[in-house]
């Protein structure tokens, strides 16, 4: 369990975070959402402890994360960052082996080059193993990151839970990719010992794979629960100024939400879908 | 600008390694003294005293009387090497105390090589003459050493004498090519070194410098030459011949604008003639006052 | 790295084995050739003699024993620190055309010798032989540390490597002006001295000379190499490497601060000393990868190699004149530097 209380950021005068209290379980993928500047990348970073609140506490499991030295807590918590930009050319194999890097000395083990071994099939990437990181596609270069970062918290800790935090990892990815990633990380995050929590911009990918919903409006949580809950007209009106019509897959019950124009001066776009594909005008 | 002065420096090198000085042979030196001399002056004295058959090394500088040049050069005198020096098996070492860097000296006294500097500077004539007179004693050419000064006497008296004719004290500037500093250079009149001495000698040529500042200055404002307006310009040749011709030498900074250069008295004079006191300097004298008066 | 199984690439400890070797058979030759060149005899003799304390070797072994093999030795520590130096500011700054002398040391060490060639006459205070070194290195530990304090600031963003950079030019930029200033208004011989200093020299080797650098050559490079995994984690980023356990900012000091010790140290001995440590570096890395574990190894053993065979080149040119040593290692250290920069090796 991740509980974060009453956590206020300020950088250049400005709130970023404004007192915000959350708690996350394992077991379940979170996502946060929000507009542009509502906050996101800084609250998870604030979770993740790459940056120090001015305010508040985040607890891992009832213990408080600034007790933990940096090697204890990049045993237990990876983070995926938006652009990682890679300042040398060096073999794919050797920059998933970096996520290790908390785990070992001087030379890595055998089960390190297992877990890199897997992490790289389970991301496909095997065959670029040998290749140098600069000669990688943007997409190609996203699914290595992931691979290292995943390496990080392949194995499960003794009782611990292992958390990941991602920042926009889609950005690169063709929509292929992109789903399959998406199903990567549910999946990963259905174990009992993990707990992610992630930004996606995407509001459809969210609102499909998300088991729990958390909205930001500057620097505060608007709407906390599930995707119905978060999802409504009100809610996206406020924190993005658009009007969505919801659309539910009746083979699936997935959520899918279309949008049909940016809210000006009051005056909300109408859809004109015909009645019976959809489901609720908002 | 670390850059520019190693870039200048490479251009240097190339220079030293084109002018074949280096990688001489030492041609049979026989005699049991062999002697490593660094100075330009004391260079020159020792061919004039005629006890040039013991030197076995030299340094860059050092460039009169022209048979010097076949002799191997240790290197400029204040980037010189312990070892290079101790490879030409010299049984003695004479520098005038303006040697560098300072570790190298201490390698060499640490290995007790037999080091000499004379005491008497060629700083004036008087000087010149006590240097002579002293370097006559160490190398038993006394009587060369006599004759030699008194050469020297009666060569200032006669240009001392031609300069009386002289109604004018014209404007003289001197311009000198610093090779370590890679730059052309205004040389002052008083203070220490050089300048005092190329000062001196112009005025007893007859002559006034243009400049009455201390020490060498930087030609890297046309306004200082301009403003002094000389109406001769004397070049030593290492500089002159680097330009090429009296009209290239009107292209440095401020030069164009001066009487010197309209009424084309630019002038190449031999380093040796005008930068230190040598056993030639009264003749030197002499050409000098016949150079800038009309 | 280990290499995976079945991969046809060497170990590291191959390549290391081999710039070891390089290094002895470098080293072996310019003890023995030079302005003058010394027989095996001589070598074993002198050896011999002084190990067995007598006072009265010859000229030749004396040679030998004070000079040159105090020199041979200068040269591999001092190309060590530069080429460590040289690594470890790549490996901070994530950026492969970096010179150890970037944040200021060089600069301000060769600041601190033009002010002692210019007022030193004036100190009451005279160290003998120690004095000249001693101000190089005041010169480069203040410049770097006045680099550090403008560049200091709170965020650990990535803005803040920048920042230190382009203030570690603006110092450079000033100490270069210091001594532009200072050999102009110097008295001749002060002047024609900064210059030379400027360009290098190793001819100032003495045995204090390496029992300093060799001190600071150990105290640097025992730390360097643990530094190397955490070097290795910022490649990705200094976010990456927080989150991967490493204390970037406690990483960043350390590692400047040995950058500092041994390039000041060094350069405070032999004067400035230009792209050994852009050159090494970079040719470790097309040999073998950025994985600075070999890297920091690697580029003490290749630095020490190839000032040892610039030195050799600088006595032997135009013996018995010396040619500075840092115009042989432009003359090398250029062509490869443009190279660098048209490299399709490097990322940004």
């Amino acid at each position: 369990m991740l509980t974060a209380t009453d956590l206020v950021f300020r950088a250049s005068g400005r709130m970023l975070i404004d007192h915000f209290s959350a708690r996350f379980e394992p077991g379940r993928l979170h996502l946060i959402m929000g507009a542009n500047g509502a906050g996101k990348s800084t609250l998870i970073k604030l979770l993740a402890r790459l940056l120090q609140p001015g305010e508040g506490r985040i607890l891992y499991d009832g213990t408080d994360v600034a007790r933990w030295s940096e090697r204890e807590l990049a045993q237990r918590r990876a983070v995926l960052s938006q652009a990682v930009e890679v300042a040398f050319s060096i073999p794919v194999r050797e920059l998933v082996m970096m996520g290790r890097y908390p785990h070992f000395g001087a030379r890595p083990g055998t089960e390190d080059l297992h877990i890199c071994d897997e992490v790289m099939q389970f991301f496909d990437v095997t065959d670029m193993a040998d290749r140098s990181y600069g000669t990688l596609s943007g997409g190609e270069k996203q699914r290595v990151q992931f691979a290292r970062v995943l390496a990080q918290i392949w194995r499960p800790l003794d009782g611990s839970i292992r958390h990941l935090f991602l920042d926009e990892p889609l950005t690169f990815l063709d929509i292929r990719h992109q789903i399959d990633f998406m199903e990567k990380v549910r999946a990963f995050a259905a174990q009992k010992d993990v707990l992610v929590i992630g930004v996606v911009h995407d509001l459809n990918l969210a609102a499909r794979f998300a088991d729990r919903l958390l909205l930001l409006h500057e620097g505060r949580i608007l709407a906390d629960g599930s995707t119905r809950e978060v999802l409504t007209g009100d809610h996206l009106r406020t924190a993005f100024n658009v009007s969505p019509v919801l659309l539910t897959n009746p083979a699936t019950g997935n959520t899918h939400l279309v949008f049909e124009g940016v809210n000006r001066n009051g005056n909300i776009p109408i859809s004109t879908l015909a009645q019976e594909v959809t489901d609720e005008i908002v | 600008m670390n850059r520019l002065r190693i870039l200048s420096a490479i251009i240097l090198t190339c220079l030293l390694t084109g002018c074949g000085r280096f990688g001489s042979k030492v041609a049979g030196q026989d005699g049991p003294q062999r002697i490593v001399c660094i100075g330009e002056a004391y260079n020159e004295m020792i061919y004039a005293l005629g006890v040039q058959a013991n030197l076995v090394g030299v340094d860059y500088s050092s460039t009169y009387p022209a048979e010097i040049k076949k002799l191997p050069t240790v290197g400029y005198h204040r980037a010189l090497s312990a070892e290079g020096i101790l490879s030409l098996k010299p049984t003695l070492i004479i520098d005038d105390n303006n040697i560098g860097p300072d570790n190298v000296v201490r390698q060499l006294q640490a290995l007790h090589i037999p080091m000499k500097t004379f005491a008497a500077k060629n700083d004036s004539l008087e000087g010149t003459k006590a240097l002579l007179r002293e370097m006559g004693a160490f190398f038993h050419k006394e009587q060369r050493a006599e004759e030699l000064c008194a050469q020297m006497d009666r060569e200032m008296a006669a240009a001392a004498v031609a300069v009386k004719k002289y109604q004018t004290t014209p404007r003289v500037a001197v311009i000198h090519f610093g090779r370590a500093s890679n730059t052309y250079l205004l040389v002052g009149n008083g203070g220490g070194g050089d300048a005092s001495t190329a000062g001196k000698m112009v005025e007893l040529a007859g002559g006034q410098m243009a400049i009455q500042k201390q020490g060498m200055q930087k030609m890297v404002s046309p306004e200082i030459i301009a403003k002094s307006n000389p109406q001769i310009i004397l070049m030593t040749e290492y500089g002159f011949d680097r330009l090429g011709s009296a009209e290239q030498a009107k292209t440095l900074p401020g030069v164009a604008e001066t009487d010197a250069a309209k009424n084309n008295r630019i002038y190449r004079v031999p380093e040796h003639d005008l930068m230190y006191f040598g056993p030639d300097t009264g003749n030197a004298i002499g050409r000098l006052a016949q150079l800038i008066h009309p | 790295m280990s290499p995976s199984p079945g991969s046809p690439r060497r170990s590291d400890g191959w390549w290391l084995s081999l710039l070891l070797l390089l290094m002895v058979v470098t080293t072996v030759v310019s003890i023995r050739f030079g302005a003058m060149d010394f027989s095996a005899h001589d070598m074993a003799a002198a050896v011999w003699g002084k190990l067995s304390g007598r006072t009265d070797l010859p000229l030749d072994q004396r040679i030998f024993i004070q000079l040159r093999v105090p020199r041979a030795i200068l040269c591999l520590l001092v190309g060590a620190c530069l080429g460590v130096g040289g690594t470890l500011m790549q490996a901070l700054f994530r950026n492969p055309i970096v010179e150890p002398g970037l944040v200021g040391t060089s600069s301000g060490a060769a600041f601190g010798a033009a002010l002692f060639y210019v007022f030193g006459a004036m100190l009451k205070v005279s160290l003998g032989a120690w004095t000249l070194p001693l101000a190089a290195c005041i010169g480069g530990v203040l410049s770097t540390y006045l680099v550090f304090v403008l560049a200091h600031t709170k965020s650990e963003g990535r803005s803040s490597i920048v920042r230190l950079l382009l203030t570690g030019l603006a110092i450079n930029a000033l100490c270069m002006s210091g001594i532009g200033f200072l050999s102009y208004v110097a008295r001749d011989p002060a002047a024609r001295s900064i210059i030379y200093w400027n360009l290098g020299t190793l001819s100032g080797a003495d045995w204090n000379a390496v029992l300093v650098v060799g001190l600071a050559t150990v105290l640097g490079l025992v730390p360097a190499v643990f530094f190397a995994k955490p070097l290795n984690a910022l490649m990705i980023g200094e976010d990456e490497a927080v989150a991967l356990g490493v204390n970037v900012r406690r990483l960043k000091w350390m590692v400047l601060a040995i950058n500092v010790l041994m390039v000041a140290v060094a350069t405070a001995f032999t004067g400035v000393i230009s792209f050994v440590g852009l050159i090494v570096p970079h040719i470790l890395r097309i040999l073998r990868g950025p994985d600075n574990r070999f890297l920091i190894l690697g580029s003490a053993l290749l630095g020490g190699t190839l000032l040892s065979v610039a030195d050799l080149i600088a006595r032997v040119l135009l013996r018995p004149a010396e040619l500075p040593i840092g115009i042989v290692t432009a003359v090398v250290g250029v062509p490869v530097f443009l190279s660098l920069l048209r490299s399709k090796e490097y990322l940004s």
